[in-house]
């Protein structure tokens, strides 16, 4: 009764299809692959060529369109004054959900573990940020950056400490608003990662904690040698997640502030939804949408290469 | 069996009591506080929100009690009996959905993961590409398939885009999960002669536990609070779900937040129910999966 | 569009809450049954092929067969009385006709906008749905998507009961393609005790007086003004009204679409300037561009708010509002800006509107149900005192049936309309309007240079002209 996962360590990280043992017949494979692969291209792959299509016309999305191959990448790279600070605040964004509330989620995690013997009360409640309608959680925190006249949290409590020189309208001044609404997104979803991450830390077998222990390796010690190293397959995931939870938060966006003050908070799919919604320009919105894709493709590509790397490295 | 899952599974809780009290473990259980009461304070603000009247909502300030309950936004709320027949369209859409998404899912992510052919890899390219394909800009194309296929204004219209939808990310954490199963599994089921099915269902099934729990509660999350796509395919009552009547409470020029608030709370029962049940199982099921093979 | 709707636009008002024979007959009318068709109807309809469309529910009724007409709508909150008129007209309508169902789908206005967008892409306009006038709709009428309500709207007098004037904003080369729920008009609200309190006698005639004032209350602690900028739309219907005064009366959007000005002509210019002076004073609560639309009001509606511009459909929620207790909230015309307009020009706000598919299934049964619809609609409202800013002329009389003071003296107010302009989105492209309306927002968060503004405005327009 040996745990599967007595020999995970070296094991996972070998490129997988040279050792794949399962010989098995076209039809098996189209059994298991096909039901799941037919219905995601129909319905999700489909419709994104169309987009790509669709980006190459000048339409209003119900007359006629006109076809004017790549005017609008050409516009939204070279002419368009929102394109560019919505696309870097869309990174900001993912910057700062990797570099702070991913890393800190980690933290918790290995805490959690340490410490806590009936986590789940702990981790489910860390999560219930996520599963509030986004509606809700804006109301809430405009009531937190709110200026102190109308009873806002932070300004009050900064007039009362005598700060008053601190004090802003945290979701209405350009310069302020879009960390405001970065301090938002990574309170909401840091229980997210940190279900994601302790669910990634329970995985690892204890057996392989024992040998460690002998050595002199506990503690924290441990988690820097063993955790770390095991937690890198699950911490991808995160960090893919966390990736595609900034290029698609338009949701909290919206209820904070819409975009403005004058593009100030637009990131790329409130961009793309002043665009091709609000401005009517559905092929330009396409386009944009069609860089959405190709950044995030690109993406998952660039965060799979690095992490295997990590992942050899630990090898 | 809880016993030998006490053994395998990491309890280093055990190690930190037998020191009795210290000063670490204040600081840490100090910071555990904190963040459950940031993490916890919102679920307290909604339910005092749901009694409040529309002036004291919005005249925003944090710190205001209700001057008093206003018990009529939940009447208001359950009014005309919508919420019990949108809660049910809602859990019919999205048990289905997540059972479909599990399934297919965790066929292909075992097919892309274990099987030697050589196009595992760009399936899976394929797959990955679809992880952020913003819905918003589906809508239209989405349209055109459902009119020619006849599906508009049925449950499908629903259910198959959010199974689509959620197939690259539930894909993803499968795979991601599978490839650190050792191959020694399979090779040994080999020899005891299963086939491939059997193998699936009574040795991979059994210990993806923890990542189906992972995938179910992304797929109840992204699913229960839909409202774009079904409002767009979606036009006859009997059909509609919860977020249509969370939204219900928005006019053109005025917007009834109290009774949202109520609705909400009623929205968000089931799932922090359902959610602490699935929260039970994930740990229960990571337990199970180390102790059985 | 905009100078036929200046033509008109006088007349139109002045017969707001005329007493309407025609109106009150048909109206009871409707209710006993729609066989009898005025005889204007069988007059004006020759060979068109909506003829058919004259005696539609006998000969449905006689066959027998089920109808379900799809009725998309942006009424969906149970807690509004606009919400139970429309159901009570619906369920009235399906009693008289017993084979039509009538499937209301309501939705949130935004959510509505966007799918039937997707829907229009498609061609899958439900039976009846919602539009916004104007440069808005054209979209949809160019992809010629509606059916022309022509011969509907002379059927039992319907097309008398609507205010003259008012349905041009919904014809496009002679057709009528849709019929208006509300016609509003832009007007400052305020608040006689936080007006006394800073000692000021009478509203401002001026916006020179306007902007003293917002200095005086300022120097009492008292928020001036408050608006919902989140929304952008809403200080743009304040802008357009300042530019309404500067260009000396309406028309200035049309004069540039008509190439005859640009936006860099002095009247923008000196409107920017004087807008941006009302910000400049502190008008305007902190933070203003992240409270939206309800936000903003609701600063008004329990007094902390001395001040509010908005459209006229405001005045059933300020009516009941803490800030009106005691007939406290009065109206006052929008002043005139550096000695230019008129005050009796307004921001007119014709409502959005109802709409037919052309491919609609059953057609003439969706035609004889909207005619039905709309002939009840202005007793309807008028029962849930909503009848404030409705789009037809409505017969009875508000004081006895508990119209507030405020809510009478805007209906005064409606008489005094001699023209006035339409917001910028039912004019201008709608891209050309999103710039407008993020380039305004600006104006809140920082000083621009007149000039700049102008020339950003032009250059939009310009980017997105067809």
């Amino acid at each position: 009764m040996a745990p599967p996962f007595a020999a995970v360590a070296p094991e996972p990280l070998k490129e997988a299809s040279a050792l794949n043992v399962l010989k098995v017949s076209r039809w098996t494979i189209a059994a298991f692959v096909l039901p799941c692969l037919l219905l995601y291209v129909g319905l999700v792959f489909a419709p994104i060529i169309v987009s790509f299509y669709n980006a190459t016309l000048n339409w209003n999305g119900i007359g006629v369109a006109k076809h004017v191959g790549l005017d609008n990448f050409h516009r939204m790279f070279t002419n368009d004054s929102v394109f560019w600070p919505s696309v870097r605040r869309t990174f900001m964004l993912a910057g700062f959900s990797m570099l702070v509330q991913l890393p800190l989620a980690l933290f918790v995690a290995i805490l959690i573990s340490r410490f806590v013997r009936k986590p789940n009360f702990l981790v489910s409640s860390y999560f219930m940020p996520v599963i509030l309608s986004v509606a809700v959680i804006g109301q809430l925190w405009k009531t937190i950056y709110n200026p102190a006249s109308q009873g806002g949290m932070i300004n009050q409590i900064l007039i009362k400490l005598g700060l008053d020189s601190w004090t802003h309208a945290w979701l209405s001044e350009p310069k302020v608003a879009i960390y405001a609404i970065i301090v938002i997104g990574l309170w909401q979803y840091l229980g997210y990662h940190i279900l994601i991450q302790f669910t990634g830390i329970q995985n690892i077998p204890a057996d392989i904690y024992e040998p460690a222990k002998i050595d002199g390796a506990e503690g924290f010690k441990a988690d820097r040698y063993i955790t770390l190293p095991m937690i890198v397959p699950i911490f991808k995931i995160s960090v893919v997640l966390s990736f595609i939870g900034s290029l698609q938060s338009f949701d909290l966006i919206m209820v904070t502030t819409a975009g403005g003050p004058a593009h100030a908070t637009d990131v790329l799919a409130s961009h793309m939804y002043n665009i091709s919604i609000l401005s009517q320009k559905y092929g330009y919105g396409s386009a944009i949408a069609c860089f959405l894709v190709v950044v995030c493709l690109a993406a998952t590509v660039i965060i799979n290469l690095l992490f295997n790397r990590i992942e050899k490295r630990y090898n | 069996m809880s016993q030998s899952a006490s053994i395998a599974v990491r309890e280093p809780a055990v190690q930190t009591r037998r020191r009795g009290f210290s000063f670490k473990k204040t600081i840490v259980f100090g910071f555990f506080g904190v963040l459950l009461v940031t993490q916890l304070y919102p679920l307290l603000w909604l339910l005092i929100y749901s009694v409040k009247t529309n002036e004291e909502i919005l005249s925003g300030s944090f710190f205001a009690l209700p001057a008093s309950v206003q018990w009529s936004n939940y009447s208001n709320a359950l009014a005309g009996g919508r919420y019990w027949h949108y809660l049910l369209n809602s859990v019919i859409v999205t048990s289905v959905t997540m059972v479909c998404v599990i399934l297919l899912a965790s066929l292909a992510a075992f097919a892309i993961t274990r099987f030697r052919w050589k196009y595992g890899h760009i399936v899976m390219l394929i797959f990955l590409m679809g992880l952020m394909i913003p819905l918003q800009s589906t809508l239209l194309p989405l349209m055109l398939i459902f009119k020619n296929i006849h599906v508009l204004n049925t449950r499908w219209a629903m259910i198959l885009p959010y199974i689509a939808f959620q197939i690259p990310i539930a894909v993803f954490i499968m795979s991601g999960f599978l490839r650190t199963i050792p191959h020694e599994i399979e090779e040994s089921a080999i020899m005891d002669g299963a086939n491939v099915f059997r193998i699936f269902r009574s040795i991979i099934l059994p210990v993806s536990v923890p990542p189906i729990m992972t995938v179910c509660i992304l797929t109840f999350i992204n699913v229960w609070n839909e409202y774009i796509l079904a409002a767009t395919f979606i036009s006859k009552e009997a059909l509609k779900t919860l977020p249509f009547g969370v939204y219900s409470f928005v006019s053109q020029y005025s917007v009834n937040y109290g009774a949202i608030g109520a609705f909400l709370v009623l929205g968000a029962l089931p799932v922090i129910l359902v959610y602490f049940l699935l929260a039970e199982k994930i740990t229960k099921g990571m337990v199970a999966g180390a102790v059985k093979g | 569009m905009n100078t036929t709707g200046k033509k008109v636009a006088g007349t139109a008002m002045a017969g707001f809450l005329a007493v309407s024979l025609a109106a009150c007959g048909s109206s009871n009318n409707g209710n006993n049954g729609d066989a009898a068709a005025s005889p204007s109807a069988s007059a004006s309809s020759t060979s068109s092929a909506s003829a058919s469309a004259s005696a539609p529910a006998s000969s449905s009724a006689a066959s027998g067969e089920k109808v379900t007409i799809t009725f998309q709508n942006i009424y969906p909150d149970p807690t509004d009385p606009k919400y139970n008129m429309l159901h009570k007209i619906v369920k009235q309508y399906e009693t008289d006709h017993p084979n039509v169902h009538i499937e209301l789908d309501s939705l949130n206005t935004d959510q509505q906008k966007q799918k039937l967008k997707t829907q229009a892409a498609s061609n899958e306009v439900p039976d009846i749905t919602i539009v916004n006038p104007s440069a808005q709709m054209k979209p949809y009428v160019d992809a010629g998507l509606f059916a022309p309500l022509n011969e509907m709207v002379e059927q039992n007098g319907l097309k008398d009961t609507f205010q003259s004037g008012i349905l041009d904003y919904y014809t496009f080369d002679g057709n009528l393609y849709a019929l208006p729920d509300g016609n509003n008009i832009g007007l400052l609200y305020y608040n006689k005790a936080l007006f006394k309190q800073a000692g000021i006698e009478a509203p401002p005639a001026t916006f020179e007086d306007l902007i003293a004032d917002v200095k005086k209350l300022k120097d009492k602690g008292i928020q001036p003004m408050a608006i919902g900028e989140k929304d952008t739309w809403t200080g743009s219907f304040l802008f357009m009204n300042v530019l309404l005064r500067t260009n000396g009366g309406p028309g200035f959007l049309q004069d540039v679409v008509d190439g005859k000005k640009t936006f860099e002509d002095p009247a923008f210019k000196g409107a920017v300037d004087a807008f941006s002076q009302l910000v400049q004073a502190g008008a305007f609560q902190e933070g203003a561009t992240s409270f939206d639309y309800n936000a903003g009001e609701n600063l008004f509606k329990t007094g902390k708010a001395a001040m509010y511009y908005m459209g006229s459909w405001a005045t059933g929620g300020i009516e009941v509002s803490d800030a009106n207790k005691d007939g406290n909230v009065g109206v006052f015309k929008f002043p005139t800006v550096g000695g230019k307009g008129d005050p009796n020009q307004f921001m007119l706000a014709p409502g959005s509107a109802f709409a037919v598919s052309k491919n609609s299934k059953h057609l003439p049964e969706t035609l004889d149900f909207l005619n039905y619809f709309m002939l009840n609609y202005p007793k309807e409202a008028f029962a849930v005192k909503g009848a404030v800013g409705v789009a037809q002329k409505v017969d009875g009389d508000f004081k006895a049936a508990g119209y507030s003071d405020m809510a009478m003296e805007v209906l005064a107010m409606f008489k005094d309309v001699t023209g006035g302009d339409i917001s910028f989105d039912n004019t201008m492209n709608p891209a050309t309007s999103q710039a407008h309306l993020s380039s305004i927002q600006n104006l809140f968060v920082s000083k621009e240079d007149p000039a700049a503004v102008a020339k950003e405005h032009q250059q939009a327009y310009e980017d997105n002209k067809e």
